[in-house]
């Protein structure tokens, strides 16, 4: 373990969490860290839905063999035990006999996964969601790495319900949804500009996510106005007042 | 357990509205909303511009009331479901939270009887559809399962909302609701991509681009799911003319 890439993980998620942050960017950041930190080929925070559905909050990557790894975890797979029995739960040697989850386990060797883990997002007794880690070597994270994995998750859920004082299970229902929702704010501006530049969905977060920090913005608010406006321009012409 | 959940709740929704022989509407989510949570009573009230407009629906004089008086103060849970985009669970309104966060309108809404208020964004991303209120006479949280159920009906309305606004009469959105299996998948990221490119193929706000995916995908007999995803991979494009809808 890079003991300096840990602690400057660590500070930078910190900086990153101060008043009005962008919990979807912070995801974000906390995905591509914990990929160099864990030796991860992929990874993913996925959130528990009351609708009773897994929904991906955030992923370090929009390929389309990795969104459909969390698309079928909501029938089988480590996320779905995972947040069932509150435990991280590996998944290992998918090319093996684990028969335990036929299909996920034949969609992750297709995407060239051998190890699939999930850490859950834990808050007292409730787990409201868990970090995905997706790695290409067989064999389970060893105990001080999977340590660390689970400080990200930690970080993750503190993250997610920075804005108040917890104390209310009705105020975690009510931040995960305005942070699902902050989801497809974004989904929706990624589509409109990738349609007016020609460009993929990748870049195109890429472009929002830099105007926010660029900006001092929050990539919400970023998205949200671009999705709103009436002119498909991009970056903005001006900048609009925010507070109709 | 994707969309199992979501299909049983849709499943009471159109049954309520069987019942009557009517097409299914606001009216029915709330009569559903209200009955499976035990609760008071429901109103819709419509945005616009992001901020809640007029009264749509209500199923009581209190519902009504208590929407009512939340416009004229501007003040109150649907205001800030709209503002925060998550719902509001005010499960005890004689605490002090409550009255720190709505000073005018907690007393208005003590007069009236009410004791707990439960709202819920009619929201799709930037799409600002309205709010869809409960309440209840005593205080108390709202359990787990019926918050899932209350996600759900929350949905349905935004979707009916959407349709009635955007769709036309006979095949627009509104008809693919009154269909036994309304497409479950609103939550897919291609979807939301989707919409978000529909806005500049079409020319249209957001929402008007959502409903008009979903109206496509009806006409086509075509998951929502797959016709998004065919116009994320650009094997799809839909015209501004609604006849001139077809592939690249």
């Amino acid at each position: 373990m890079d003991t300096d890439l840990l602690s400057d993980t660590f500070v930078e998620l910190a900086d990153t969490m101060v008043t009005d942050f962008d919990i979807i960017d912070f995801l974000h950041l906390l995905t591509d860290r914990s990929i160099s930190l864990l030796a991860a080929s992929a990874a993913g925070v996925v959130l528990a839905d009351p609708r009773g559905e897994l929904r991906v909050a955030a992923a370090s990557s929009e390929e389309a063999g990795l969104l459909e790894l969390f698309q079928l975890q909501n029938d089988q797979g480590p996320c779905l035990e995972c947040f069932r029995t509150g435990r991280a739960v590996t998944a290992t040697d998918m090319a093996g006999p684990d028969g335990r989850w036929p299909r996920f386990a034949e969609a992750a060797a297709r995407a060239g996964f051998a190890t699939v883990e999930a850490l859950p997002m834990r808050l007292r007794d409730q787990v409201i969601g868990a970090l995905n880690l997706f790695r290409a070597e067989p064999g389970p994270l060893d105990p001080a790495d999977l340590r660390i994995g689970q400080a990200l998750a930690d970080v993750a859920t503190i993250g997610l319900l920075h804005e108040r004082n917890v104390r209310r299970r009705e105020t975690v229902a009510e931040q995960l949804q305005a942070a699902l929702n902050s989801r497809v704010v974004i989904e929706q501006a990624k589509g409109k500009l990738a349609e007016r530049l020609s460009i993929d969905m990748d870049r195109a977060f890429t472009m929002l996510r830099d105007y926010a920090r660029n900006t001092n913005q929050r990539l919400t608010d970023v998205a949200r106005d671009f999705v709103d406006g009436a002119t498909a321009d991009f970056p903005p012409p001006a900048r609009r007042q925010r507070g109709r | 357990m994707t969309g199992s959940r979501a299909l049983a709740v849709w499943g009471r929704v159109a049954a309520h509205a069987a019942a009557y022989g009517r097409r299914p509407s606001v009216e029915d989510v709330c009569a559903v909303a209200v009955s499976s949570a035990q609760l008071g009573g429901a109103w819709v009230v419509a945005a616009r511009g992001g901020e809640p407009d007029f009264v749509m629906y209500v199923t009581d004089p209190v519902s009504e009331q208590l929407a009512e008086v939340q416009l004229m103060l501007g003040e109150g849970p649907c205001h800030d479901v709209l503002a925060s985009a998550g719902p509001v669970l005010a499960g005890d309104l004689g605490d002090a939270e409550s009255v720190r966060r709505w000073p005018a309108f907690i007393p208005a809404a003590c007069q009236l009887g009410a004791g707990a208020v439960f709202a819920f964004p009619l929201i799709v991303g930037a799409i600002r559809a309205g709010v869809l209120g409960l309440y209840r006479d005593a205080p108390g949280p709202l359990p787990g399962r019926q918050l899932g159920d209350l996600l759900i009906l929350a949905d349905a309305a935004t979707v009916m909302l959407l349709g009635s606004a955007h769709g036309d009469a006979g095949n627009g959105d509104g008809a693919a609701v009154d269909g036994q299996a309304p497409d479950l998948a609103l939550h897919r990221a291609e979807i939301d991509q989707a919409t978000g490119m529909l806005t500049v193929q079409l020319g249209v706000p957001v929402g008007e681009a959502f409903a008009r995916l979903r109206a496509y995908a009806y006409s086509q007999d075509r998951r929502l799911a797959d016709v998004a995803g065919d116009i994320v991979a650009r094997r799809l494009r839909l015209g501004r003319d609604p006849g001139q809808d077809g592939g690249p």
